[in-house]
């Protein structure tokens, strides 16, 4: 009887032992209807003037400890980040004129055109007094039209930057610098 | 020697078989292939089952993560809520993960690591101190300590979206399950678990010998066992059962590691029954009986837990408390005879009650309205199965603190006015958003007055006649016309009927069913005029204006009718919010949004929400509508809105009522919060309310609760402020005491001026004038009369 004692184990063994399958790697299904995030970057892009020296852009050092984290995520290609830290900061201080210019600025750098310029305004509607953040953000909107082959708005923007910073001479972004013929 | 006859049909049987022996291996040979046949069966049978449950992760839902920053509006109670809601212990020497320890001015506390969406937040020991109010001090402790200029708290884990048929669960992993639980199940279910291999034969021989001696059939299951037996319920207990679950238990454990069954186990343990509801798993039953995450249940409760699992039908606290409460005992007394706790903590868990919760609630999320919205924004982006059973981690607007004083002021102003009103109770609901002025992010959703519950989610489907609400459309789209309106042009409100085509004749009444002949526009939506307003949008084209509606958000298309500009149109709460957001942010549209990010169980980032922005109205009208709209609470119809919240706060908001008081509604804005209340029937039959004496309460009571920012839009460069006669709506020719402030677009203010009636009112022209308040109106007594109501309903109570 013994021997089938054994019998019985082994195939119980032999169930047993039928490897367990292994895992299929997790697969995500990319939404489909999800807007697709960053462009390619186009040559040259954004590459802002900014004029020396740097504002203080917010007095608060959480939104600043938060500019600096966007500046450094945003170098080193991480863009997404840097968006989400900037609306951390924007969370904190929603009427940050600053704030709203940066996002702008990586919309831009992002090939986003359109919410580059939407958020320009924005932080032109907090800037207030504030001729050199009108100036700037005057210039993404600029940046912004000419890549969308918009070029008397570009031309306006421009103008209009120039005049809110007339000390500093706005370096007029070449009709090229987004490949535009 | 004669063998046998052939014993039957005359078969030669001794041809083929030489004896009996052989006749009976062969017969159990193929006994023994059948059986083996039959344990590959089960071996499959059982490893799909096993796999099936091991291998679903559910999405994981969290709230906003709290930022803590020097500066910040917190208090000390507000900030250990926080830690609390995401499981921090007290802990004398708080240098754990989730430990904190008073200190005077506030906590020393050490964080966990978190993965967030932008990269792992490594734990840190921390020190943090309040004055007055707010956050006076956040440090790294250390050999020196270092100041923090920022913390993100690890945000509250809000829901999750689970696989399963009519299965609920919330899946736990092992490692975050509290050692008590398993100390206490591995006591009182199965000692030998961690040496036995499935089965444990003493404990068989045991309960088959009981059942042969014809006494009651009984368990002796291992934990693994119990497991298998949960994999394929059925109440049946027979030796073939019996037999059958030695059988997969053994092989489950050729399989699979100790803490890979047990975790399982701790997920798909029956624990009871919810109508046709099976509770699974002690993640799932944690919220069922006690309205809490595992993770914060305290000693007792995890026995009685632990205690359930012998058979949840019989001990089931709700129906024999007393029963369960023996049972519990038992569980810690087991406990501490295997020194799995000290006896003071054992003497200390006996004397507990039970504790479990009244009523189920009806999900594992204490905010289901929230996380249905979630869920269907993520079902437009994502497979239900990948959702259910992919592991990601979804971080979301939700604001728990926000939510819950929209939560308390719905459940408590609605039971205030049916007793003061003496209304059946429960006869009203209502529906509740709040949203950030500046982001579009939803903070609080409340679906219904028991907010706990799951069920009809009215903040976004009761659609509902906006009533006024939808006034603030007509009157933007005049203020636009800066050439032809300003915000003193008067308007005629003289009686109207209109003869359109399609429709029967239109003869719009106002609210008090009297005609006020010329009354200036501001002065018109302060008072909610409804005749002065039909023919303002006439004048102005109601397909002119409607067709508007898209870009501030809102896609349904109301009929053609002037009615329409009287809110002769339904939608819903999350609707309405998506409107005034745009009013409330100087003119941008902030698509309203109600998840942030999506990363994978891997911590990959997969998705952003981003924040988008859109002009679609320009500053100098918006910012005129937003002084009119604070008119309408300085002097108008939400007038009363002031027993909340102070004048300086200068809200923004309008009340909406509609035909025969079936629909209360009020939408309003302070400097960092747009919120809509809807109040009303279900049943659709009138509530009995305006704008003013129900939603517009809820509204109060809420936002004087969550403390808002005072309203205070910048002055576009294109608008200026000019004093002007209240009465007449013209500029004073000068100061004078009785002048109002009023914005116009520059170069709109009337150009004919007026004299300071009274000599006595004259100022001295550097000095500011006094902002004087127009004729009050008449307030409802009830109104006026509420919040003493509740004061004393809570006296009495």
């Amino acid at each position: 009887m013994n021997r089938y004692g054994l019998l019985f184990i082994s195939a119980l063994l032999l169930a047993g032992c039928a490897s367990v399958p292994t895992q299929p790697p997790a697969t995500y299904s990319q939404p489909e209807t999800v807007p697709q995030e960053p462009l390619p970057p186009l040559p040259g892009e954004g590459v802002i003037v900014e004029p020396e020296p740097e504002p203080v852009k917010s007095g608060n050092p959480a939104v600043v400890a938060l500019l600096d984290r966007a500046k450094s995520d945003s170098g080193a290609g991480n863009r997404g980040a840097a968006g989400a830290s900037l609306e951390r900061g924007l969370r904190i201080e929603p009427r940050n004129a600053w704030l709203w210019h940066e996002l702008a600025q990586l919309r831009l750098a992002s090939g986003q055109y359109a919410q580059a310029i939407s958020l320009a305004r924005k932080s032109i509607s907090f800037a207030g007094g504030d001729r050199r953040l009108q100036a700037v953000n005057w210039r993404v909107i600029g940046n912004a039209r000419v890549a969308q082959g918009d070029s008397a708005g570009a031309e306006q923007a421009f103008k209009l930057a120039a005049e809110f910073e007339p000390a500093v001479p706005a370096e007029q972004p070449e009709t090229g610098l987004f490949g535009n013929p | 020697m004669k063998l046998p006859s052939p014993p039957w049909n005359g078969f030669p049987f001794n041809i083929n078989f030489r004896s009996h022996a052989r006749a009976i291996r062969l017969t159990v040979l193929v006994l023994l292939l059948g059986l083996s046949g039959y344990i590959l069966y089960l071996d499959i049978t059982i490893r799909e089952a096993f796999e099936g449950r091991k291998f679903a992760l559910p999405a994981r839902v969290y709230g906003r993560a709290l930022e803590v920053y020097p500066g910040l509006k917190l208090t000390p109670a507000q900030f250990v809520d926080e830690l609390k809601a995401v499981g921090y212990h007290e802990d004398p020497a708080p240098e754990a993960a989730a430990t904190y320890r008073y200190t005077l001015n506030g906590f020393e506390f050490t964080t966990r690591d978190f993965v967030f969406g932008d990269g792992l937040q490594a734990a840190q020991h921390l020190r943090i101190e309040f004055a007055e109010g707010k956050v006076s001090l956040l440090q790294e402790r250390g050999s020196a300590d270092v100041a923090l200029p920022l913390l993100r708290v690890e945000p509250p884990l809000i829901g999750g979206i689970y696989p399963g048929h009519n299965e609920d669960r919330a899946l736990l992993k092992l490692e975050q399950v509290p050692k008590p639980l398993i100390d206490a199940l591995v006591s009182i279910e199965d000692r030998k678990f961690y040496s036995h291999w499935g089965i444990d034969p003493r404990g068989i021989a045991r309960a088959l010998y009981k059942t042969l001696s014809g006494q009651r059939i009984e368990g002796g299951s291992t934990l693994t066992q119990q497991l298998v037996k949960n994999f394929f319920l059925t109440s049946e207990r027979t030796l073939t059962r019996k037999g059958t679950e030695v059988l997969m238990a053994l092989l489950l454990e050729m399989h699979y590691g100790k803490d890979e069954i047990l975790e399982t186990y701790l997920n798909e343990i029956f624990l009871g029954q919810d109508a046709t509801r099976a509770i699974h798993g002690f993640g799932l039953a944690s919220h069922f009986y006690f309205d809490r995450p595992l993770e914060r249940l305290e000693l007792q409760e995890i026995a009685t837990l632990v205690g359930m699992v012998k058979g949840p039908t019989v001990y089931d606290p709700r129906k024999d408390p007393e029963l369960v409460l023996q049972r519990r005992n038992i569980v810690l007394q087991e406990m501490v005879r295997l020194e799995a706790i000290t006896q003071a903590q054992f003497v200390e868990a006996r004397q507990k009650p039970l504790g479990v919760i009244h009523r189920a609630p009806t999900g594992t999320s204490a905010y289901p309205a929230f996380l249905q919205l979630v869920h269907r924004q993520l079902q437009r982006d994502y497979r239900e199965e990948d959702l259910r059973s992919e592991g990601l981690r979804i971080f979301t607007t939700l604001d728990p603190r926000v939510q819950r004083q929209a939560e308390l002021a719905l459940s408590q102003r609605l039971a205030d006015i049916e007793k003061a009103r003496k209304m059946p109770m429960q006869t009203l609901e209502g529906a509740v958003v709040v949203s950030s002025t500046q982001h579009g992010e939803i903070l609080a959703l409340v679906g219904g007055r028991e907010a706990r519950y799951a069920g009809y989610n009215r903040a976004v489907d009761a659609l509902r006649p906006i009533g006024s609400l939808a006034k603030p459309i007509v009157f933007l789209t005049a203020l636009e016309h800066a050439d032809r309106y300003t915000l003193v042009t008067p308007l005629d409100d003289s009686a109207l009927v209109l003869k359109q085509a399609g429709t029967s004749d239109w003869k719009p009444q106002n609210y008090d069913h009297k005609y006020h002949d010329q009354v200036q526009l501001r002065t018109a939506l302060a008072h909610s005029y409804n005749v002065s307003t039909a023919r303002l949008g006439i004048e102005l084209g109601v397909d002119n204006i409607l067709d508007k509606l898209p870009l501030y958000g809102i896609e349904r298309r109301p009929p053609s009718f002037a009615s329409s500009l009287l809110g002769a149109f339904e939608l819903s709460p999350v609707e309405v919010a998506q409107l005034y957001q745009t009013f409330a942010d100087g003119g941008f549209r902030t698509p309203l949004r109600a998840i942030r990010e999506i990363v994978t169980a891997d911590g990959r980032p997969l998705q952003r929400y981003p924040l988008n922005v859109e002009p679609v109205a320009a500053a100098a009208p918006v910012y005129l509508l937003t002084n009119a709209l604070q008119g309408v609470v300085r002097e108008g119809t939400a007038q009363s809105l002031g027993n909340w919240l102070p004048a300086e706060m200068n809200v923004a908001g309008k009340t909406g009522t509609t035909d025969d008081l079936r629909d209360s509604w009020f939408a309003g804005y302070t400097g960092d919060r747009v919120a809509v209340v809807w109040v009303g029937r279900d049943d659709n039959k009138p509530s009995g309310l305006t704008g003013a004496s129900g939603a517009m309460t809820v509204w109060g009571e809420m936002m004087k609760n969550i403390e808002p920012e005072p309203l205070q839009p910048e002055v576009p460069e294109d608008v200026e402020l000019v004093d002007v006669d209240p009465a007449s709506g013209l500029p004073y020719d000068s100061k004078c005491s009785t002048a109002v402030v009023i914005p116009f677009i520059k170069g709109t203010a009337p150009t004919e001026t007026t004299t300071c009636a009274d000599v006595a009112n004259i100022l001295p022209t550097d000095e500011s004038p006094v902002i004087a308040t127009e004729v009050k109106p008449e307030v409802k007594p009830e109104v006026k009369q509420a919040p003493e109501k509740s004061w004393l309903q809570r006296l009495l109570n």
